[in-house]
């Protein structure tokens, strides 16, 4: 190594303390909520465990029930030990990579490809910033978070009774599916000159890794679970054999990727990308808001359907040879309970999946729905509000698309499932669509939101989404009761597969009333409220 | 009525910092009107009230006849707004922005359009997000420029431009008023205001100090006057309105309030001139005088 090499690498960092202080700065909320939220779960999911299943009969039979639910290990895999640390592991490790790594994902594009293209990054960069140095404070802050988060869940379990060196390794397991993402939305932070499809293929990349491993774990092929980060943070194996090792795999992926992204950040220019922007048309035909919010949505749109179209399509297979596979007595046992003896494998496992990936529809029409908070925010809202466009047409315009993402999404997701399953396309879909009253729910939310309090408009709608994934979990474990889990719009929803709701069709239309009502009340305090571009 | 915009007492608070705290305006039908002031001095707020995207705290305003919160939709078929910081959606490439706008404003001039397109030197085919500042400023430009509104608001609309581009939003603006189009220009290039405006508003601190045309606010202020004398004027001193009096041997300089110029002048003739310059006061002198102390 020769000085100026070493000169012009420590030159390309020069700054990064500074935008460490800055991107703390801006995320002095977000930041410490994350950490705690994620470092206190585990904890009170061991207790819980401890209090549901306090003798290792019930533990086992709880064990070997999850064991014979497709649902169960196309979410969170096997169980490797039914000890209390065993399935707190078991429960936690898909859901917190899961969550940490979409989080992980975010804040690194936030970080790195926004604020290149806001142009704050020129401001900055003008300045004595590195090269480098973006990318390395945004790694730094997002890294040490995650490492933060899986640390600080150790003292917990361990005052809960569980062993010390497994509780760290499972610690280090959480952090390492948020750095393995960090590092995912590294690379795409660097592709494309657009925020949103950096952010839209960081995620796709999750999805299709998270897909791999539940075709892992569903479909008798155990040694794909070696090939995505999801499968590691479970064969880390804490509580139940603690392979330590497996670590090292995520450090090897983590560190090739930040090289990898680094050797790409040398090789662009600043703003640019390295898949380059093409010409365009010289004259432009689109129609008024309308069209111009058509052309706004469509690309994600676009990208969601064809995701979610994809993963039902894998589900309906995954679906396929359950009902004689796993037949046994447990099943029935756990099928009784929940809509009757009589009820298929099949159902049971399409009932579970859709209700999580209900939830996965709603932060999709989520997205939709925050983006005319985003266009306000960025200004643009005030060029096209100059027009004779008016304020209420231009909201409409883009809640259209938020309305119909999830009718699309669950659509295809449950079109997908019913055809590759055993091509009875109306049953599947149907149970699908009645989690659209739900989705629209939180879609009411983020608008009355964007009425109200606009420059929180997408942390808070975020925020709730996020909530109502940690009621179901731990109601899950009867943590949450009564009113607090009557919260979640998704709890709500009948299960029609199973046949459990005598009158499904009530539920769904109090739900309606509940979004219709939200929405108009944000367009509302909207049509009231100054324009307030984050300036 | 004949006012394109009348404002009175406008007030306007964000939590607790008042950003207007009674601020007037009138801008004739017709005319260019300059609006100056110090940086925070209120002109984009006053802007965003003209333009329906606040609600003001308090005070009136009309824009082309109407309430600009409650009309806002009709009135903006009759305006084009360019903002100081255009940001432009990344995705759409300058032509398609420009239709857009054109088009949601009732339809543009297509022949205008490629007019001003060459005139301003900007690439339709370029994608928004590879635009410069000033590049995606003359997106806007081209918009408005091209579209018949009648009146025309303008916030700071050259603060990205190179002084070529800036001579052509010159002509343009020039162009527009010939057509009798109204002009609402809020800038700190002083000669822009100079060769354009017809009428000024200079707002320090949310309120209006001075409005009126150039000539006018001349007229509040100093000439400097320099002399080469043939004999003494010892008179010169003690004329009121005269400042700033320095004497070099035979030669003089001073500041003359506009209203003394006529009795020193005939005091300098009493003692013989060989040389005299006179020099009105620049713009930049009367703006700084209007300025000064506004920093908050
Ligand atoms: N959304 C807002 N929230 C809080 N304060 C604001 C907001 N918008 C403007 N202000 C404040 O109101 C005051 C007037 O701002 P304004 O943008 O109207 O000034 P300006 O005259 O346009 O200045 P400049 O010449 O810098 O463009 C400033 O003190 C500014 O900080
Ligand atoms: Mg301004």
């Amino acid at each position: 190594m020769t000085g100026t090499m070493t000169g012009t690498m420590t030159g390309t960092m020069t700054g990064t303390g500074t935008l460490i202080r800055l991107i703390l700065r801006r995320d002095r909320v977000l930041l410490p909520v994350w950490i705690a939220i994620t470092a206190l779960l585990p904890a009170s999911i061991a207790s819980a465990t401890t209090d549901l299943y306090a003798h290792q009969a019930a533990r086992d039979s709880f064990a070997a029930a999850s064991a014979s639910n497709p649902a169960q290990l196309a979410m969170r895999g096997p169980i490797y030990d039914a000890s209390v640390g065993g399935l707190t592991a078991w429960t936690l490790g898909s859901s917190l990579a899961l969550f940490g790594g979409l989080i992980s994902i975010l804040l690194m594009i936030r970080h790195t490809r926004v604020e290149e293209e806001t142009g704050r990054r020129e401001l900055l960069a003008s300045g004595v910033i590195g090269r480098h140095a973006p990318l390395a404070a945004a790694l730094a802050v997002v890294l040490a978070a995650n490492l933060l988060l899986g640390l600080l869940s150790v003292p917990g379990l361990v005052a809960g009774g569980l062993p010390a060196g497994s509780s760290l390794l499972f610690g280090l397991s959480t952090a390492a599916g948020g750095w393995a993402f960090a590092a995912v939305a590294a690379i795409t932070g660097q592709l494309t000159a657009s925020s949103g499809t950096a952010r839209g293929i960081a995620i796709a990349a999750g999805g299709l890794l998270f897909a791999l491993r539940s075709l892992a774990d569903t479909g008798g092929i155990g040694w794909l679970a070696w090939l995505t980060p999801f499968g590691w943070v479970r064969l880390t194996r804490p509580y139940a054999g603690d392979q330590w090792w497996v670590l090292g795999l995520v450090a090897v992926f983590v560190t090739a990727l930040a090289v990898a992204a680094f050797a790409l950040s040398t090789r662009r220019d600043l703003a640019g990308g390295l898949i380059p922007a093409r010409p365009g048309p010289a004259e432009g035909t689109l129609p008024g808001a309308f069209g111009l919010a058509a052309r706004l949505h469509r690309g994600t749109l676009a990208g969601f359907t064809i995701g979610f179209g994809a993963l039902g399509a894998l589900l309906g297979v995954a679906a396929r040879g359950l009902n004689t596979q796993l037949d046994t007595p447990q099943f029935r046992e756990l099928a009784a309970t929940l809509g009757g003896a009589e009820a298929r494998l099949s159902d049971v496992f399409f009932t579970f999946v859709m209700y999580v990936l209900s939830q996965l529809v709603a932060g999709a029409a989520l997205v939709s729905a925050l983006r005319a908070r985003g266009e306000e925010a960025a200004g643009r809202a005030d060029l096209l509000l100059s027009t004779p466009v008016g304020r209420l047409r231009w909201a409409l315009s883009h809640l259209v698309f938020a309305v119909m993402s999830p009718v699309l999404l669950l659509t295809a997701l449950g079109a997908a499932a019913g055809l590759t399953f055993d091509g009875d396309v109306a049953r599947v879909t149907g149970a699908t669509l009645a989690y659209l009253p739900a989705v629209w729910t939180v879609v009411g939310i983020a608008t009355l939101l964007f009425g109200l309090l606009p420059r929180l408009t997408a942390a808070v709608s975020w925020t709730a989404l996020g909530l109502f994934l940690l009621v179901d979990l731990l109601a899950e474990f009867k943590l949450a009761t009564g009113i607090v889990l009557d919260l979640s719009p998704f709890v709500h929803v009948p299960a029609t597969l199973l046949g459990s709701a005598s009158s499904p069709a009530a539920p769904l239309l109090g739900l309606t009333i509940v979004a219709v009502a939200l929405t108009a009340a944000g367009l509302a305090f909207l049509r009231r409220r100054d324009l307030t571009p984050s300036a | 009525m004949n006012a394109a915009v009348h404002a009175g007492g406008l007030v306007k608070s964000f939590g607790r910092a008042k950003a207007l705290d009674g601020l007037d305006l009138t801008v004739k039908t017709g005319e260019v009107h300059g609006f100056l002031g110090p940086n925070g001095a209120g002109k984009t707020t006053t802007i965003r009230i003209l333009l329906g995207q606040l609600r003001a705290d308090g005070g009136q305003v009309a824009l082309l006849g109407g309430d600009p919160w409650r009309d806002a939709t009709e009135l903006h078929r009759r305006l084009a707004y360019v903002p100081g910081d255009v940001t432009l959606w990344p995705s759409l490439t300058g032509g398609e922005v420009i239709d857009l706008l054109g088009r949601a404003r009732g339809g543009l001039d297509p022949r205008q359009r490629a007019e001003l397109l060459e005139r301003f030197e900007l690439d339709p085919r370029k994608k928004c997000r590879t635009y410069s500042k000033g590049n995606r400023q003359k997106v806007a430009l081209v918009a408005a420029f091209a579209s018949d509104a009648e009146l025309l608001i303008l916030d700071e609309p050259t603060s990205g431009l190179d002084p070529l581009m800036e001579a052509v939003f010159n002509e343009c603006v020039l162009r527009e008023k010939r057509a009798g189009r109204t002009v609402l220009l809020s800038s700190h290039i002083l000669s822009e205001v100079e060769t354009l405006c017809d009428r000024v508003s200079i707002v320090r601190a949310g309120r209006t100090v001075e409005s009126g045309t150039l000539a006018d606010l001349r007229h509040l202020t100093r000439t400097s006057v320099t002399a080469e004398l043939i004999g003494p004027a010892p008179g010169l001193a003690v004329l009121p309105g005269v400042h700033n009096l320095t004497v070099d041997g035979a030669r003089l300089r001073c500041q003359v309030d506009s209203d003394a110029l006529t009795p020193v002048l005939a005091e300098l003739a009493r003692a013989g001139v060989r040389a005299l310059t006179t020099q009105p006061p620049t713009l930049e002198e009367l703006f700084l005088r209007h300025y000064e102390g506004a920093t908050r």
